[in-house]
């Protein structure tokens, strides 16, 4: 008998207690994960809604119209290869500081041989914006990527984005088969290539989603990667087929998990891997969608990570530089089936309105995207049944997705760009069959969801491959819009024509050496009515995607707000007693009066 | 389903109702056709053939004027049912209607068909569906449960609840209906109840660890802390389905090297190697190159008790496809019983090549390593298996033990008080192991030890326990206590029929008879 046996062995003196005996367990604090035992959410007003004017499409299609004519290219050509079904990532982001946000698509091309075609590359449209004296405005972009250095050739899976330097200029993190690459915006729309000194290319590994975070409080931005499968290579690509014999894509758990990585940020431009130190108990898992907020109220940015088919992964901030994997002792891992589900995309946001941060998850066909509330102290409870939210989605394959308030009614509402991984049937004559429509749920405040996807427009009949889903206000008009990425399919840019109908607070928090946007901020906006909307200010989340930092507030029926407190990821506390509403205003870190 | 269906273009297989006139007089009796059959050319061809056997089956009912519309009912839910088993959910429903609408008492369409809606993610249709089966079959224990289950799935718990307890009049036995209705205790806040019924669920069927989750969540609402995390700490996926005697059919239904494969392992599952062993067979008639199918047949000959073919089949998946890493694992899994360690290292190393974090591969590869004497190499297998495994006691406990094999029991020790730290009592008893018994007398702590070994017997006491307990005593000097100890556990190493544990206590009780302490921390049998 082997010594590490020896506690399963028979018992001396005939005392049972076996190995498990050994253990001491978790110490677990879990009176609200249970279910059915909370208090219902808070409502504070009834939400409004949309004006009901059938004429006014809700969302509307501008990408080519505005100049972003891209179509991406997944290279499918029947050897299914595993990268194809994951892309691409969008992003949108201020490259130039010129106020407006500007737009990077991933791209891909043919795998199995070199990249012949140079069209095919990561793309960056610059915004144009034209807002006229009245207030009207006009989109155009200009696709600016052969003069801005970034030379994305490699076949593209995901994109973050984060000012790694603080020279107040956006960097972009591209998560690409083979090794990602970071590039520091010089300014001026251009980029240089800092991988190798910086560390980052995250080899081995396979990442389609990638978040920026000042996990330790040092003013400079950190990487958390999330690596999603061991990928061998497309020569040792697996054979996956259906009972009946037909190929299909293979799911992660055929290849394998490769564990994620943590980046510290030196702040000299140099990225050490911290993963070992830091992630305690780190273990591999088929990571997709990544979101970090502090969900435990404690000051500090935690991590959460969606997994395919495996446990999602809660990493708790020990406030010294390492965290604690807690997800299933806070009720995150898994529904509360005890079914760990195919979790794609993820957002963290406060869809209550109880002042803390609630998960919103896409998951695969007949599973239904979960909902899990938090109880303020990091104890989760699944209300994804309960809720509408999973039921009504059960039919779709989700990966982006995001808590954003598209009617500005003051509720976080949820969005997801669908496509399945499995082939339709009767698609299977398509170039590539895995098309869905998207899908946008209205928060009806009382914990419940409404799935008014029928109302939002013509551009949500289309049944796409939907994958990456950036959030913002591209216009700058006051509503929150849409840039979404299709696998093999065309990017669509998802206007907002409704969301400003409503009085809203738009604000920018920057802070630090270059005013950078301040990741993970949490404002606290109080309505005139009394009331407190408590925001996060991040470009992470969704699928393989960065969204706009700046925070958009829905105000609902009220025109005013009584003060804006701001918590700083460092720590610090400031009050704004009043803010301008219907504009955006920039809050810098230490100007409250 | 707006997405899946408004762009699924044509259906595969319907029934097209022709109507021979449109004036108002008596209308003929409609005549039914099989549609063309759906793009089946992806398929494996002998479940080509399946379907178009079938589909010209179906042809010749629907022109013979003396088929009953019993028969053709039968003819169209036949086809479907491949259909359905080919994943061709649309060919199949339309099948199913027809066969419906042919035959309406039948209940296995409308059953067959909320199935197809459960899989969309269509539940609210495929909880109409089950309703309607159960009002042909009011007793059909499959349908009580799964509508139990849509009606949870969907956040009405209280719906949900009587299709488990009528489930559970039926079957009191029924492991489904009573986590089901577990499940529905929980969703309600009826903790004590959800308590009650999980915990029943266990007693029935211990493998059903699915439903640790909810007894832990339901423990933690009952304020239940240590039950909670225990329940959360045994807590395994799975799934806790009925019978589902028509979905087992149907799921055996292709004849294709995956069917075959999926029935081989549930035979495998249920302990009948021989059913496993002809499943795999038939799966190879129609894929000789699959690899899987080769493991899968090398595993169940090898429960069989056919070592010889087992080696052979292993061999040949690895032959087939070499990047097949199970075999590669499993082979060197017989080798390395055989003693066959250079081999073995071999094929572990071959599986870690394509899966390196396989812990289990590693885990015998430093094994392996160490029984061939390459310490060096299995101390860094062990390191690799701590870092990426770190739950894994078994990789610390293997590389203290190579450490003290390399005679580095100061690094040993610090390893243990590391891992002691944390609490696990394994790495507490190797610790207390090594103080009494390590060869360099800086290392050894006689008293730390005996403090050590009284705070774990005060948890309880396992043999391996006992004769640490032994050592230390020894090492203390009190000879006299070693021995009478030695002898009660020697007796009930006897008791228990562990001849060579047995054999181990009383070559150290020799020792002890002698006023020699142990000196050998673990021998080379109680090593990984």
């Amino acid at each position: 008998m082997r010594f590490a046996d020896a506690h399963r062995a028979p018992l001396w003196h005939h005392v049972s207690h076996g190995a498990r005996g050994w253990c001491l367990g978790l110490t677990l604090s879990l009176a609200a994960c249970a279910g059915g035992d909370a208090a219902p959410p808070t409502v504070v007003d009834t939400p409004s809604g949309p004006p009901a004017d059938p004429s006014v499409e809700w969302f509307t299609d501008e990408a080519q119209a505005s100049g972003i004519d891209f179509i991406h290219v997944n290279g499918a050509a029947g050897q299914f290869y595993y990268p194809e079904i994951l892309p691409p990532g969008v992003a949108l982001f201020d490259m130039d500081n010129d106020g407006d946000l500007d737009v990077y698509l991933v791209q891909g091309h043919p795998l199995g041989t070199p990249n012949a075609n140079p069209e095919l590359r990561g793309r960056l449209y610059r915004n144009d914006l034209e807002v006229r004296p009245d207030g009207s405005r006009s989109l155009r972009f200009v696709d600016v990527t052969a003069q801005s250095g970034i030379e994305a050739v490699a076949y593209g899976l995901g994109v973050a984005a984060g000012d790694v330097d603080n020279d107040g200029f956006v960097d972009l993190y591209l998560m690409h088969l083979g090794g990602n690459q970071l590039y520091r915006n010089r300014g001026g729309g251009r980029f240089v290539d800092i991988t190798a000194t910086s560390g980052t290319a995250n080899q081995p590994g396979f990442a389609v989603s990638a978040a920026f975070l000042d996990y330790d409080r040092d003013g400079a931005l950190d990487l958390y990667v999330g690596n999603n499968v061991n990928y061998r290579g497309l020569d040792k690509e697996s054979i996956c087929p259906n009972p009946a014999g037909a190929r299909d894509y293979c799911p992660p758990q055929i290849y394998g998990g490769i564990r994620d990585r943590l980046y510290h940020n030196e702040g000299d431009g140099r990225f050490t891997d911290v993963s070992a130190t830091a992630l305690v108990g780190l273990r591999p898992a088929p990571a997709l969608g990544v979101s970090t907020a502090d969900f435990d109220g404690d000051g500090w940015i935690d991590i959460y990570v969606a997994d395919d088919g495996a446990d999602n992964l809660l990493w708790m901030n020990q406030r010294n530089g390492t965290f604690r994997e807690s997800a299933l002792t806070s009720g995150a891992a898994i529904t509360a089936e005890g079914k760990a589900e195919a979790s794609m995309g993820v957002d963290a946001g406060d869809y209550d309105n109880d002042g803390d941060e609630d998960l919103v998850m896409t998951e695969l066909t007949s599973q239904g995207f979960n909902l899990f509330v938090n109880d303020g102290a990091a104890r989760f409870r699944d209300q994804g049944a309960v809720s509408g939210l999973g039921p009504a989605s059960m039919p779709y394959t989700g990966w982006g997705t995001a808590w954003f308030d598209y009617d500005n009614d003051g509720w976080l509402d949820t969005f997801s760009a669908n496509g399945t991984i499995i082939t339709l049937e009767g698609h299977d004559r398509a170039a590539f069959p895995y098309d869905q429509t998207r899908l946008l749920f209205r928060n009806l405040g009382n914990g419940r969801f409404e799935d008014v996807t029928a109302r939002a427009g013509a551009s949500f009949a289309l049944s796409e491959s939907g994958r990456g889903a950036a959030f913002g206000d591209v216009d700058n008009d006051g509503d929150v819009d849409i840039l979404v990425g299709n696998d093999a399919g065309r990017a669509r840019l998802l206007i907002n024509h409704v969301g400003n109908r409503q009085h809203w607070l738009g604000l920018r928090l920057v802070g630090g050496p270059g005013d950078r946007d301040q990741l993970g901020a949490r404002v606290g906006v109080t309505r005139s009515d009394g009331t407190v909307l408590w925001r996060r200010v991040r470009a992470d989340g969704s699928y393989a995607s960065a969204s706009d930092p700046r925070v958009l507030v829905g105000l609902g029926g009220t025109n005013a707000v009584s003060a804006v407190d701001v918590w700083w990821p460092d720590g610090g506390r400031e009050h704004w007693p009043t803010v301008p509403v219907d504009t955006w205003t920039t809050l810098q870190k230490g100007s409250a009066k | 389903m707006r997405g899946t269906r408004a762009a699924a273009g044509a259906v595969a297989l319907t029934a097209v109702l022709l109507a021979a006139c449109s004036s108002p007089a008596p209308a003929p009796a409609p005549a039914i056709q099989a549609a063309p059959l759906p793009d089946i050319a992806k398929l494996v061809p002998s479940v080509q053939k399946q379907i178009t056997v079938q589909h010209e089956y179906l042809k010749a009912r629907l022109t013979d004027p003396t088929t009953t519309p019993t028969d053709r009912s039968n003819a169209f839910g036949e086809l479907a049912k491949l259909f359905m088993a080919a994943q061709l959910p649309e060919a199949a429903e339309a099948g199913f209607r027809t066969a419906q609408s042919l035959n309406p008492d039948d209940y296995r369409w409308p059953y067959y068909l909320a199935h197809i809606a459960r899989t969309q993610g269509d539940l609210p249709k495929a909880a109409g569906l089950f309703e309607e089966v159960l009002r042909r079959r009011p007793d059909d224990m499959d349908a009580l449960v799964w509508l139990g289950d849509v009606n949870l799935a969907v956040g009405r718990p209280e719906s949900a609840a009587p299709s488990f307890a009528r489930a559970l009049t039926l079957d009191p036995n029924s492991v489904s209906a009573r986590y089901g209705a577990g499940r529905a205790a929980l969703a309600t806040g009826d903790y004590r109840k959800a308590v009650a019924l999980l915990e029943e669920v266990l007693r029935l069927n211990p493998k059903a660890t699915a439903a640790h989750y909810p007894l832990s969540q339901a423990h933690a609402a009952l304020g239940n802390q240590e039950q909670s995390a225990e329940h959360l700490r045994l807590r395994r996926d799975g799934r806790i389905a009925p019978r589902d005697t028509l979905m087992v059919e149907l799921d055996s239904l292709l004849e294709s090297p995956q069917t075959f494969e999926s029935i081989g392992i549930r035979r495998l599952d249920d302990e009948d190697w021989t059913g496993a062993a002809e499943q795999f067979r038939k799966g190879l008639a129609l894929a000789p190159d699959n690899a899987a199918l080769h493991h899968r047949l090398a595993t169940a000959l090898n429960l069989m008790g056919d070592e010889k073919s087992s080696r052979a089949e292993f061999e040949i998946a690895i032959t087939k496809d070499p990047e097949y890493f199970p075999a590669q694992f499993s082979l060197g899994v017989l080798l390395q019983a055989d003693g066959r360690h250079a081999q073995a290292v071999d094929r572990f190393t071959a599986a870690l090549r394509v899966r390196p974090t396989y812990t289990e591969a590693r885990l015998r590869l430093a094994s392996s390593l160490r029984r061939l004497g390459r310490l060096n190499e299995a101390l860094d297998e062990y390191s690799q298996a701590m870092a990426g495994a770190p739950e894994r006691s078994e990789a610390r406990i293997g590389y203290v033990m190579v450490l003290t094999k390399l005679r580095r029991y100061r690094d040993a020790r610090e390893t243990l008080n590391e891992a002691a730290a944390a609490g696990d009592l394994v790495f507490t008893h190797a610790l207390a192991r090594l103080l009494a018994t390590a060869p360099d007398a800086s290392v050894r702590d006689g008293r730390r030890s005996l403090a050590l070994i009284q705070q774990m017997l005060e948890k309880g006491r396992t043999l391996e326990l006992g004769e640490t307990y032994a050592m230390t005593l020894a090492e203390l000097g009190q000879f006299r206590e070693a021995q009478s100890l030695q002898r009660d556990l020697i007796a009930a190493a006897d008791r228990a029929k562990l001849p060579a544990l047995r054999r181990r206590l009383v070559e150290r009780l020799a020792l002890y008879d002698r006023a020699d302490p142990c000196r050998t921390p673990w021998t080379d049998d109680e090593m990984p």
